[in-house]
């Protein structure tokens, strides 16, 4: 059997499924399919600002999965990019707030790589418990999330609390503090090429660098992994470590860079959204730049055509995950393989 | 009329044909034996049999009518029971509810007083003493396979096929065993019996079978052959002489143990004060059944495991307590039983296998920073010297699970054996291989005995210990019984002490 040709055989069908779903739902709330594809389209390459914007919405994504993504590779197996989001959006905050005597750049600098270092210590945590003591990680990091949600919730309430109002968020982030933007009339700021220096270093410790053969053994097989004299738990705790302080990093620049303060809900879930795109990039850097991209303009085009035709921008969010069930289930547009190898009768009986 | 018969069948895996017109018929009380290497095409035609493949041409009669089944339930339900080379027991259930589980006719209820009778009946019929109410994960292995064989007896088959039966048992447990057969041969049972070995083949089939490369090479009746005549028509050749270990191994002691104990998480302890020495060029065997303590064994002197008292010396350096990397380092290469979980990634390349032990040093990587053009050019050269096939083209970048067994010990042995290689510990290094691997196994091991360094062979294969050590110690339950010298050793004294007979007891 030709493997490519299936491959794109499969794609097709994936597009062609997500299509349907979609033109149905658009039909079913009284809008004609092409109409709300041309506004979708409209959305994204409008002017030069709005294909800005989507860079904007790609930058937390882009280091959010590449987190997940390296952690993978591991085999470690962290939902808790959300969590280390939150971590570097309020260590980066304080450090920005607190840090008066020092020069603006080097007050930016320090907030980001404090924010990146708490979010690799708080992943820590996690690791640690899964590489000594065998705790699943996927449980471990949902529960640091909520822990470090509702400490964000708290910090906005009381100590982070700006003295001069009376909502729970933080005073601004002076002006000297903040990332600037670096194209006039756009949000395009620093932290997007942040986002994308860190793709090729993250690409560059994969593919080139022993790290990353490590890293890879690790995830594929630990049993090999220590016969052969890689350690697994220092590998685990590395890829955990890097992993954490990406999504922190994504929080601290969403500080400030976007927002200029602190408030509860800052990550819009993009914690979340990070373990579909490094699954669907299959934990590759520049697979995780395109797809979150891709993310972000789907979001984008989404948004305008629910402002101007009144379409749910939520039918997005049904697609993407109709399209990430397809992307797994793509073995079941094959039955006849399922009858002639034992490894596909596995999946085959599993569904 | 043949109680099962078999005619053209043909079976293909993309393309490539795995059963090529194959017949064969087995008769009522008749022990009917299946001999072929490894991807002969055995196993495909057995599953095909009981459900687990479907055939691409052919036709199944059972009992003069064509039949297809589909599933290995429907093959029990016309009589036809399997018992695979790994068990399918449940570990933590008890002996009784393994048999009936899952079987036709269960009412909601169970009745286990009447099933436990039932049992019980059968298994004084055919020799086969279990406790119905043991836990099989408390079974030894001959037990736990008189359990499957009784599972598919108490289902009413009546025709039984079992794949690699005698692996995993000692001689005297083998002997059991036959006589079990004899007795269902003698009631009428048919019976299909999957093996490698040439003299258990003489001792019990009645008619043997022989694959080669998917097609039939020959079916012959026992009584008017002999094993060269069935290796001919198994390899297509004659089968190597013995190896030439004349010339006598030094004095010189390089790796010793000195009462090294391995705590394990019960009461027993796995490897229970075992002192022994590996002298320089000199292949020193460890036999015995399967989980005895020799894989413990084997990982504490390759660094995996330590050890949790004692002391182990490499050439007069302290070894003890060095990881998997200082001891690769120190010299100590490690061929694993279990190839495709301890030494291979099966999802990496050849390239990327090939350089596991030495990808932090040169020419591999500099700095941290990999080379893959010297990456490449070292699996090239590694697979023609050891004439590796990597399916697809000659390439260096096939991944590895999708290369052959034997292809896959090769390139572990072409990992592991480099010039800094002062100690080989090889652990069931031709288990699951085809006759023309093993054979280039045995070799290889050979020549790094001749070539003064020292190895450390475990191997449950009595003939393979016998065949290739200098000297040999048995272990039973953690500890060594005996040490034998090669020539005083027979198969019988170290059956008996794989049993767990003391050394003295025997005789030696």
């Amino acid at each position: 059997m030709n493997r490519r040709r299936t491959a794109a055989l499969d794609l097709l069908i994936i597009i062609a499924l997500t299509l349907l779903v979609g033109s149905i739902l658009i039909l079913a709330c009284g809008a004609g399919p092409g109409e709300a594809l041309s506004l979708f389209v409209q959305g994204i390459f409008k002017n030069k600002s709005s294909m800005v914007e989507v860079l904007v919405k790609a930058c937390p994504l882009i280091l959010t999965s590449l987190g997940c993504a390296v952690a993978y590779r591991a085999g470690f197996f962290t939902i808790g990019a959300e969590g280390q989001f939150y971590i570097g959006a309020m260590v980066t905050t304080a450090l920005s707030l607190g840090l008066t005597g020092v020069p603006g750049w080097l007050r930016i600098i320090i907030a980001l790589a404090g924010g990146f270092v708490s979010g690799a210590l708080w992943a820590l945590i996690a690791a640690v418990l899964k590489a000594r003591f065998d705790i699943s990680e996927i449980i471990i990091t949902i529960m640091l999330n909520y822990i470090a949600i509702y400490f964000l919730g708290y910090a906005v309430r009381s100590f982070l609390m700006d003295p001069a109002g009376n909502v729970p968020q933080s005073a601004k982030i002076p002006k000297d503090g903040q990332l600037q933007v670096l194209m006039q009339g756009t949000r395009f700021h620093a932290g997007i090429l942040i986002a994308f220096c860190s793709v090729v270093i993250v690409w560059y410790i994969l593919t080139r660098l022993t790290a990353g053969y490590e890293l890879k053994v690790v995830g594929l097989n630990q049993r090999a992994a220590s016969v052969n004299g890689i350690s697994v738990i220092r590998n685990i705790i590395l890829s955990a470590f890097l992993s954490g302080g990406l999504a922190a990093l994504a929080g601290g620049i969403e500080v400030i860079a976007i927002q200029k303060k602190l408030l509860e809900g800052i990550s819009g879930g993009c914690g979340y959204t990070a373990v579909l795109i490094a699954l669907i990039a299959g934990n590759r850097p520049f697979g995780v730049l395109a797809a979150s991209i891709l993310y972000a303009a789907v979001q984008s085009g989404a948004g305008s055509m629910q402002r101007q035709l009144g379409v749910p921008s939520s039918i997005v969010n049904i697609l993407i995950g109709t399209l990430v069930v397809l992307i797994l289930a793509k073995d079941l547009f094959h039955p006849r393989r399922r009858s002639s190898g034992a490894d596909t009768q596995k999946g085959g009986s599993g569904v | 009329m043949a109680l099962l018969e078999m005619r053209d069948i043909c079976k293909s895996f993309s393309g490539v044909y795995a059963n090529d017109h194959i017949s064969l018929t087995v008769e009522k009380g008749e022990i009917h034996a299946l001999l072929g290497e490894n991807g002969a095409g055995k196993t495909t035609l057995v599953n095909i049999l009981y459900g687990i493949y479907t055939a691409d041409e052919g036709q199944v009669l059972w009992k003069g009518s064509p039949v297809d089944f589909h599933s290995p339930a429907d093959a029990i339900a016309s009589g036809i029971g399997m018992v695979q080379q790994h068990f399918s027991l449940v570990r933590r259930m008890s002996v009784l509810d393994n048999v009936i589980m899952n079987l036709q006719g269960n009412s909601f209820f169970l009745d286990r007083k009447a099933s436990s009778r039932r049992l019980m009946e059968l298994a004084d019929k055919y020799g086969m003493h279990v406790d119905p109410q043991a836990m099989v994960c408390d079974l030894s292995v001959g037990e736990q396979q008189r359990v499957e064989i009784l599972k598919a007896l108490y289902r009413d088959v009546e025709l039984l096929i079992l794949d690699e039966p005698t692996g995993v048992l000692t001689p005297q447990e083998t002997e059991h065993f036959f006589r079990i057969l004899r007795t269902l041969k003698a009631e009428g049972y048919g019976i299909l019996i999957i093996t490698h070995r040439m003299s258990e083949i003489m001792e019990i089939s009645d008619r043997v079978s022989i694959l080669r490369d998917g097609r039939k090479a020959a079916e012959l009746t026992t009584a008017d052959t002999d094993p060269a005549e069935l290796a001919r028509y198994m390899i297509g050749r004659n089968l190597k002489e013995a190896y030439d270990l004349d010339q006598v191994s030094s004095q010189d002691a390089l790796l010793t143990l000195e009462n090294v104990c391995l705590q394990g998480g019960g009461r027993v302890r796995p490897v229970n004060d075992v002192s022994l020495t590996v002298h320089k060029g000199e292949i020193l065997g460890i036999a015995g059944v399967e989980g005895n303590g020799q894989k413990e064994l084997a990982e504490i002197v390759a660094g995996v495991k330590r050890c949790s008292s004692g002391r182990i010396t490499l050439d007069g350096k302290d070894i003890t307590d060095l990881n998997a990397r200082r001891s690769y380092e120190a010299g100590i290469s490690y061929i694993s039983d279990d190839r495709l979980r301890d030494s291979l990634v099966t999802d990496m390349d050849v390239q990327e296998n090939l350089i596991l032990k030495e990808f932090r040093n040169e020419p591999f990587s500099t700095h941290r920073r990999m080379h893959f053009k010297a990456i490449t050019k070292n699996a090239e050269e590694k697979v023609e010297t050891y004439k590796i096939k990597t399916s697809g083209k000659g390439s260096v970048k096939t991944p590895v699970r999708l290369m052959s067994g034997g292809n896959q010990q090769k390139l572990i042995i072409a990992r592991e054996l480099t010039d800094s290689t002062v100690l080989v510990v090889a652990s069931q290094p031709t288990r699951g291989l085809d006759i023309g691997a093993t054979e280039f196994v045995r070799e290889c091991l050979v020549s790094q005995r001749n070539a003064g360094k020292g190895v450390l062979l475990i191997s449950a294969d009595l003939e393979e210990i016998l065949e290739l050590s200098d000297r040999i110690a048995v272990v039973f339950g953690g500890r060594i019984v005996g040490i034998l010298d090669r020539k005083d050793a027979t198969e019988q004294q170290i059956g008996l002490l794989m049993g767990g007979i003391r050394q003295k007891e025997v005789g030696a």
